[in-house]
Order: C-alpha cells, then sequence, then structure tokens
C-alpha cells in the first residue's frame, strides 16, 4: 500500500495524461501528455501555465502577538509588510541554518499567513506550534484543506481574470487579494498573489479544496496549460531561486545561501540570529554560484565541481535550459567564488564552465 | 506504440538493425516516450569495443540520465553525429533519424527478442 497522498486535482492530472510520481509525499505528474519541452515553451514564450502545487503547506498565524512571533521566527522584517503584502522569508533554527523558506502574507497586524515546503510541513508545523507557547498567537496547519496553484506566463492575468471579481490589475508585484474566484453561484472566497516560481508574470491561488476541480477546469477553458514538476524545477532554476534540499538546507546557512537580503540582523533577535551574525564575521564555509558550461554537456545535481583542478563542491541543482544551455548551480570553496577555471565533473569528464549571473535567461517579473 | 518488423529488440527497450557483419543501434519508441523529450545525447567514441548489454552511449531527458546498452558486442564504426545538435530525433524518429551507433559485429546474442516477441513482451 502506498502512504502517498492525492490532490484534488489527481484524476484531472491523470486524465491530461499526465506521468504521476511521488513527490514530497504526493503523487503529482512531472509532465502531461505533450511532453516537458511544450510545456517550457507554452510558459516562456507567451501563454499561461497551470500547476498544481497544492502539495504545498499553509499556516495560519493568528493573535494579538502575530506580528512579533513571526518576527521572532522568521528572518525578514515582518514590520515592514503593509496589510495585502507577501514577502520571502525563513526560518532557521539556532545554529542559524534553515528549516525552510517561506513565503510570509500579512492579511492585519493580528492575521498572518505562511506558505511552505511541503516536506518540511511537519517539521515546521512542530518548530512554529513549540515556539508559539511563548507568545499569545495560534498556529492553524491549513494544508490539508486548501489547494494551491500557480498560474505563469505572459497571459496570466487575462487567463485568471475571466474567473475572478478581484481587479487583478491592482495586484501588484508580492501583493494580494482576497475575494471569490470561481464561476459557480456558491463559490467561497480564496486568496490571489501577483507571486511565483519561475520567473514570469503569474499569480498564486490559494482556494478551499472543494473548488479544486471547479477552477482548474475554468483555467484549462480559458486557455492555460498544464505543466508538471519537471518544468516547475526547470524554470526555476533558470531564475536561481533557491530549493529546499538543493540550495537550502539544515546543512547552510543564508550567509553561504546568498540569502543574507531576506535576513534582517538589526531588526532586533530572532532564532538563529547569533549564529548567522558569528557565520558572517568569520566568513562563509562555501558559496553558492552560478556556472554556464561552455562545452556541451548537462550538469546534474551532486555532481562535483573542479576549480584550477581542485575539487571545491558540488552542483545543487542542474539543467539543460533550452535558451542557456547546460547551468547548473553549485556550492564552491569561499576562495573559489570568483577566481579559478572551473569545471563540472560529468563521467569522469572535465567538462569547462564559466560563473555567470543570476537569473541564467530573462525574468518576464514586473516589480 | 511503432514496433517495426525487421529489427530485433532487447529487454532494455533497444533495437538493433542488422544487415550483414553490421549492426545499427537505437532505442524503440517504447523507450523515447518514457524517457521524456530528450535533450542530451553522449555518443562513444569511434573505434571502442562494447560487450552485449553493455552501456556505449547515454541519453538525459529533462530530469534523468540514461544509459543505453548495447544490443550485441562490436566496434564502434560510425556514431550518429546529428544527434549532438538535433537530440530530438531520438523521439521523433526512433527508428530512422534517430539511430544511435553503428557496430562491426563481433558476437550474437541470444537475447533479443523479434517484433512479435518484443510485442508481447511489452505487454506483459
Amino acid at each position: 500500500m502506498s502512504d502517498l497522498l492525492k490532490t484534488p486535482l489527481f484524476d484531472a492530472h491523470v486524465a491530461l495524461g499526465g506521468k504521476i510520481v511521488p513527490f514530497a509525499g504526493y503523487e503529482l505528474p512531472v509532465q502531461y501528455k505533450n511532453g516537458a519541452l511544450k510545456e517550457y515553451t507554452a510558459v516562456r514564450e507567451g501563454a499561461a501555465g497551470i500547476f498544481d502545487i497544492t502539495h504545498m503547506g499553509q499556516v495560519r498565524v493568528e493573535g494579538v502577538e502575530a506580528l512579533i512571533f513571526l518576527q521572532y521566527v522568521s528572518t525578514n522584517d515582518v514590520a515592514k509588510l503593509v496589510d495585502g503584502q507577501v514577502q520571502y522569508s525563513a526560518l532557521l533554527n539556532e545554529q542559524g541554518t534553515f528549516i525552510d523558506d517561506i513565503t510570509t502574507y500579512k492579511i492585519n497586524d493580528k492575521a498572518y499567513y505562511l506558505c511552505i515546503n511541503a516536506v518540511n510541513r511537519h517539521k515546521d508545523v512542530a518548530h512554529l506550534q513549540a515556539e508559539a507557547v511563548n507568545f499569545d498567537v495560534s498556529i492553524t496547519d491549513e494544508s490539508d484543506e486548501t489547494t494551491l496553484l500557480a498560474l505563469q506566463g505572459a497571459k496570466a492575468q487575462a487567463t485568471l481574470q475571466a474567473l475572478t471579481e478581484i481587479n487583478l490589475e491592482s495586484i501588484g508585484y508580492y501583493k494580494f487579494a482576497r475575494g471569490k474566484i470561481g464561476l459557480a453561484e456558491n463559490i467561497s472566497g480564496g486568496i490571489i498573489s501577483r507571486t511565483g516560481y519561475t520567473g514570469e508574470d503569474g499569480f498564486e491561488i490559494y482556494i478551499p479544496n472543494a473548488m479544486a476541480v471547479e477552477v482548474w477546469d475554468a483555467l484549462l477553458e480559458q486557455g492555460a496549460v498544464p505543466i508538471g514538476l519537471a518544468v516547475r524545477d526547470m524554470l526555476r532554476t533558470e531564475m536561481g531561486y533557491a530549493l529546499y534540499g538543493h540550495e537550502i538546507s539544515d546543512k547552510v546557512t543564508p550567509v553561504e545561501a546568498k540569502l543574507m537580503w531576506i535576513t534582517k540582523l538589526d531588526k532586533g533577535d530572532f532564532i538563529g540570529r547569533n549564529a548567522v551574525k558569528a557565520r558572517k564575521t568569520e566568513g562563509a564555509k562555501k558559496r553558492l554560484i552560478a556556472l554556464k558550461l561552455t562545452e556541451r554537456g548537462i550538469p546534474r545535481e551532486h555532481y562535483k565541481v573542479f576549480v584550477d583542478g581542485i575539487e571545491s563542491g558540488e552542483v545543487t541543482s542542474g539543467m539543460h535550459s533550452p535558451m542557456a544551455g547546460g547551468v547548473a548551480l553549485a556550492y564552491v570553496l569561499p576562495e573559489h567564488a570568483t577566481e579559478g577555471n572551473v569545471s563540472i565533473e560529468i563521467r569522469g569528464k572535465q567538462v569547462p564552465a564559466e560563473r555567470t549571473s543570476l537569473p541564467f535567461v530573462r525574468s518576464n517579473v514586473q516589480k | 506504440m511503432s514496433i517495426p518488423a525487421g529489427l530485433k529488440y532487447t529487454k532494455e527497450h533497444e533495437w538493433v538493425r542488422i544487415e550483414g557483419d553490421i549492426a545499427t543501434f537505437g532505442v524503440s519508441d517504447h523507450a523515447q516516450e518514457a524517457l521524456g523529450d530528450i535533450v542530451f545525447v553522449e555518443l562513444p567514441e569511434i573505434g571502442r569495443k562494447v560487450d552485449a548489454a553493455e552501456a556505449y552511449a547515454v541519453v538525459e531527458s529533462v530530469k534523468a540520465v540514461s544509459d543505453i546498452y548495447a544490443p550485441v558486442a562490436g566496434e564502434i564504426i560510425e556514431v550518429n553525429e546529428t544527434l549532438e545538435g538535433e537530440p530530438e530525433k531520438v523521439n521523433t524518429e526512433p527508428y530512422g533519424a534517430g539511430w544511435i551507433a553503428k557496430v562491426k559485429i563481433s558476437g550474437h546474442s541470444d537475447e533479443l527478442m523479434s517484433d512479435d516477441e518484443y510485442t508481447t513482451f511489452l505487454e506483459e
């Protein structure tokens, strides 16, 4: 017997020819019948791709001390958020390494909503509940009741506008609105944020499970193209976005992971702050860099990276980008972050690479 | 699912066309579909000697790296360099322009299946 979970859209994925794989405890489509490259093209070249990312977790944080609680458990400055704004942030442990990376949605001063990684859900919720004992705050795991869709690509706004009374034009980058989504008479409310993991304009849509099939079907009817996990990973890697278990984990701090921009050391005390401060002073143990092969080949996760012939680190995410070729995110020794000739070992051969800036392909996000 | 007559097939879903002492290798329609969009093919060196069932090439799809095994033993005499620029030919024409390598046969394998046997194998 499989212990894997199904999202409310499982049958819809199968009907669309989805190739189902186990992922983060769920059975999810890695690709649909037309193949990954066509899906990639749809998102990058003008259509709207729709992704079932229901596996991700949602946690509601409510109470009079919601703000000071989140200031203490997360790295970014939650006080900077206005109502209806989203912020990328992280949960660290006392060692300053990652428990998870998250997005924080501010509903109001006493109510926030966190979107967390599927693989970390139970760990995150247990951690938040343990820390919440010292605050006047309640933690509610709404993951099992919530369907999360991402709609990404140039046509995302036009595609979604047909389904909601929310004026999408008024939702800025990393902002959100709450309101009715769907076509039926008895539709209930949801959250639409202008966020994503692709480098394209688009939205993430939080709805109750009961609405999942209706909204999914309506978006397909509007011309949205279903996109599987393989292309989701390609799109995020091309942007250089970190993924838990790859670029970030409980082995690295924000200093190594290039995530000091979401780690506000001067906002006041928070879990992991002292450890991150110390790491910043003593210097990173390794550094995350972006690499592009200068000869044919595809870098893959865990391939070794050499600098001037010395083994320096390994690839954390690698792929063949249809637009940029063989690209990789990799950790290397700090002294190799900017100096020395880089190569990636592929099946015993050293394939030369060069350091490059991120994103690997142009982002179309309107900030 | 296309399974042309006149070719032999392996349990690893490769095909081989034997003409005299020359064999042409490729992957079956079933294999290319299971692999998904192929974005890279690593071809063997000319002159390399391979045993039957030895990995002689690598194909990479969007998500996976897969070894491709030789249906019969032989010496690589030609490789399909077109695949370096157009790896997708393995998907679109697995039995034609998507062939991978040719060998001068040095030994035969009794593991090969006819098209009918391979059809039955896939159904099982």
